[in-house]
């Protein structure tokens, strides 16, 4: 076991694993603070593993243990961070559960979002309000919302959401909406949320109409709130949507571009959506960019961790669940982060990987590999690393509910079965 | 630069039995061109070579490789990428230059603005004025892409194999989203959210407009739907006039003109828009050259006339009269049905009365070589 643990080190850290070792060590109610840097976009370093291990005097069996069984247990409870970081960082002042905090600002969000769908043509509509039906999790919408009050109370201000605020929150979930509505065309995918795809129930092409209509509203809104910074800031999130889709249809040679490329395609695809609209309610209130950068860099965070662990949960989710059937990323050809991670114990990946899983069969014995493997753990490990960042970043803002609740919605992502 | 645009030229070159949904089926006369080429004289340069750093992206010369996997198939993509690049006859950005000529007559701002300063003109137009133009440009294309993808439940044997039909489809969405994007950020860059809120909203007409285009049956043309000339002017406005109206009026929001200069320039944008759909449409009933297959669609303006006219029963009987002993449609026989009734001269009237309109609106501004050009352009498109 003591393998896959050196593993973990040489993916996540550009630093040593001895000052990694330090930092579990040290750790006495500190937020564990992993270099800021290895989060930023670089993948796999290739860190010399194993030596720093070796050479440092340090008792690592009884801590290399309890993080060991933690991760065990976490096989199939998927791991809270719970020894890894929450102990004693923040008081305990109960922590608010984030979706009765954000409720009162959700509550007619898609009801608004319908409106801003003004068309005139009645099927053209029901398409576009095909998924604004108030069943998805609107897990967007909440992060920004409560982003947006954390910000304004830092900000001396109370708690309120200005109206802009408000119109960021619609406007990420329909900038996300139109994205999947495309995706579902180019995938050729026909469930999403248990429901039929608007592609499959109308064709693509009138799928491809609703997703521009719907982008066309939200630039629209977007144009609305009148603030120059805002509008740039959530413009770049669609060019960064359509770039990630674009470095999907690319495969690299070397293992270790893999990893960051496939990170790097996460934030575009993921994060870069929260992470702007984070930002964006935070320009509202607040012109230190220190601040800006905090809510930014949070989003990022939660959203590559978010995507982390969908990408655990494809395959170790069963269908019914999800809304939509599982293995869908081998099916497609992509390799994410338990299969990247597997390529280290089973080789035979790798070719799997360059011919995108396409030769019959391989899908299967991809899936096997994986679920032998630690790639599973190895990617909610990391998916922890990234929400413990996030953690570190959100606490430099004044403490408030929202906050809080900010915090424990990290776990919540770790934690989520679908 | 000239890689991509041998490897594009390729594609065309080697291109064969495509699906007969020509997107640029949009025939121009050839005055209109001249008149054109020497309006891009006026603004500076010519603007076929708009959205070159878009078309020069990483992105879409990526597409541009997996594009020539489709050479040989029957998906539309290709022809819209032909199109593109291999004609430049018949490649004419003519919204984009429009937008410039109308910036040009407007003249400078009367407000003295960081951004609006006389010594950032180029002849005599704004940088984000030229920007905004080949905003325009990136947004038609991206719409003449997205128009270009098909419904896989309609897919059929003769269409070549299916995953042919699905990568086409994936390449058509990425790359019509790409330039989307494109014209997104570029719109941000304006720093005019005004000009942003306008645009955008020209988007969501452009969407509308091209959702009435899509047949609700199997069969390419409605048989049965009534025809109503005051619908078809509003549609064909969402699909056709409303992107150059809008970015008309947005050029002058740019440079800060007047309220009135916005609604002439919209006034301009739209009128010709509308005078060229129903010329293009009408070069079929007026031309009488053997060279093109005769086909077109009943929904092009002289035959939606001449539905109109004609009435339902009797349209139908005449759709039947059309058909030959295979059952297929017989389209040079229509056509001579059609141009025996009122429906072509009624659409040639209507098509005058919008380039009127136009040149009405233009004159309004002070007289200039731009005003001019505009003039003819406007004169041009109702000319037989």
């Amino acid at each position: 076991m003591a393998i896959p643990w050196r593993h973990c080190w040489r993916w996540t850290i550009g630093a040593t694993s001895t000052s990694v070792l330090e930092t579990i060590c040290g750790f006495n109610g500190r937020s564990a603070t992993f270099a800021a840097s290895s989060f930023r976009g670089t993948g796999a370093g290739t860190g010399s593993g194993k030596e720093g291990l070796s050479s440092r005097p340090v008792d690592t069996t009884s801590i290399g243990n309890y993080i060991l069984t933690s991760r065990h247990k976490s096989r199939l409870l998927y791991p809270t961070p719970k020894p890894c970081c929450s102990k004693g960082i923040h008081s305990d002042a109960k922590l608010k559960d984030p979706f009765s905090l954000a409720q009162k600002d959700l509550n007619h969000l898609y009801d608004d979002i319908k409106k801003e769908l003004f068309v005139s043509k009645s099927e053209l509509k029901s398409l576009c309000d095909y998924y604004f039906d108030g069943k998805g999790k609107a897990f967007r919408p909440m992060i920004v919302v409560l982003m947006a009050r954390a910000c304004n109370i830092h900000s001396n201000r109370d708690g309120d959401l200005l109206p802009g605020q408000r119109s960021i929150a619609m406007i990420s979930e329909m900038i996300h909406t139109a994205s999947l509505v495309h995706d579902d065309v180019i995938d050729g995918s026909n469930k999403r949320r248990g429901m039929t795809t608007i592609n499959e129930v109308w064709g693509e092409r009138k799928a491809i109409l609703a997703g521009d209509f719907i982008l066309s509203a939200a630039s629209m809104a977007l144009a609305r709130i009148g603030n120059n910074t805002v509008v740039s800031v959530l413009s770049q999130v669609i060019e960064d949507l359509v770039r990630g889709e674009f470095m999907q249809l690319g495969s690299k040679e070397n293992e270790s571009e893999r990893f960051k490329h496939y990170l790097e395609k996460t934030f575009k695809k993921t994060a870069s959506l929260i992470a702007n609209s984070c930002k964006a309610v935070s320009i509202l209130v607040n012109s230190d960019p220190e601040v800006q950068e905090i809510a930014f860099q949070y989003g990022r965070n939660v959203g590559i961790a978010f995507q982390l662990v969908d990408d655990v949960l494809d395959f170790t989710a069963c269908a019914s669940q999800l809304g939509k059937p599982s293995a869908t990323d081998l099916k497609l050809g992509l390799a994410t982060g338990p299969v990247l991670f597997a390529c280290q114990q089973f080789p035979e990946l790798h070719a799997m990987i360059m011919r995108r899983f396409s030769t019959t069969g391989d899908v299967d014995r991809a899936w096997q590999y994986v679920l032998e493997s630690d790639g599973v753990d190895q990617t909610n490990y990391l998916a922890q690393s990234y929400c413990r960042e996030a953690i570190r970043q959100i606490s430099l803002l004044r403490p408030s509910p929202e906050r809080d609740a900010l915090i424990r919605l990290t776990e919540m992502v770790l934690t989520r079965d679908k | 630069m000239t890689v991509i645009w041998f490897r594009l030229k390729c594609i065309g070159l080697l291109n064969r039995g495509q699906r007969n949904i020509s997107i640029f089926s949009n025939a121009t006369p050839s005055n209109l061109n001249k008149v054109v080429s020497d309006a891009e004289k006026i603004v500076g340069y010519p603007t076929s070579f708009m959205s070159l750093r878009c078309l020069l992206s990483d992105e879409l010369s990526n597409v541009a490789m997996h594009v020539r996997k489709l050479v040989g198939t029957k998906h539309p993509l290709l022809s819209t990428a032909r199109g593109f690049i291999y004609d430049s006859r018949k490649n004419l950005q003519m919204r984009g230059l429009v937008v410039l000529l109308m910036s040009k007559a407007a003249g400078p701002s009367q407000h003295t603005a960081s951004d609006l300063l006389p010594q950032d003109m180029v002849s005599g137009i704004y940088p984000s004025q030229r920007n905004l133009a080949e905003i325009t440009e990136l947004i038609h294309t991206a719409f003449l892409v997205h128009r270009g993808i098909v419904n896989l439940k309609e897919w059929t044997n003769s269409d070549g194999p299916l995953k042919d039909m699905q990568f086409g489809n994936k390449m058509a969405v990425l790359s019509g989203d790409f330039l989307l994007a494109n014209a997104c950020t570029g719109l941000a860059q304006l720093n005019n959210t005004k000009v942003v809120e306008l645009i955008s909203s020209a988007i969501g007409d452009l969407v509308q407009g091209i959702y009435h285009e899509i047949p609700n049956r199997l069969e390419d043309n409605s048989l049965t739907d009534e025809i109503n000339m005051v619908t078809w002017e509003e549609q064909t406005f969402l699909s056709h006039g409303a992107l150059l109206a809008k970015s008309c009026q947005a050029a002058m929001e740019l440079a800060k003109h007047d309220k009135d200069a916005q609604g002439l320039a919209y006034k301009y944008g739209k009128h010709l828009s509308l005078g060229h759909k129903l010329n293009s449409d009408l070069q079929l009933f007026v031309k009488s050259s053997s060279a093109d297959p005769v086909t077109f669609s009943f929904n092009s303006a002289p035959v939606a006339f001449h539905r109109q006219i004609v009435g339902q029963e009797r349209w139908c009987h005449q759709l039947q009269q059309a058909k030959t002993i295979g059952r297929q449609m017989d389209y040079t026989k229509l056509r001579s049905t059609i141009k025996l009734e009122k429906g072509v001269t009624s659409t040639i009237d209507l098509c005058r009365y919008h380039g009127n309109k136009a040149l009405e609106s233009i004159q309004c501004f002070p007289s200039s070589e731009a005003r001019s050009a505009l003039e003819n352009i406007a004169r041009a498109v109702t000319k037989f």
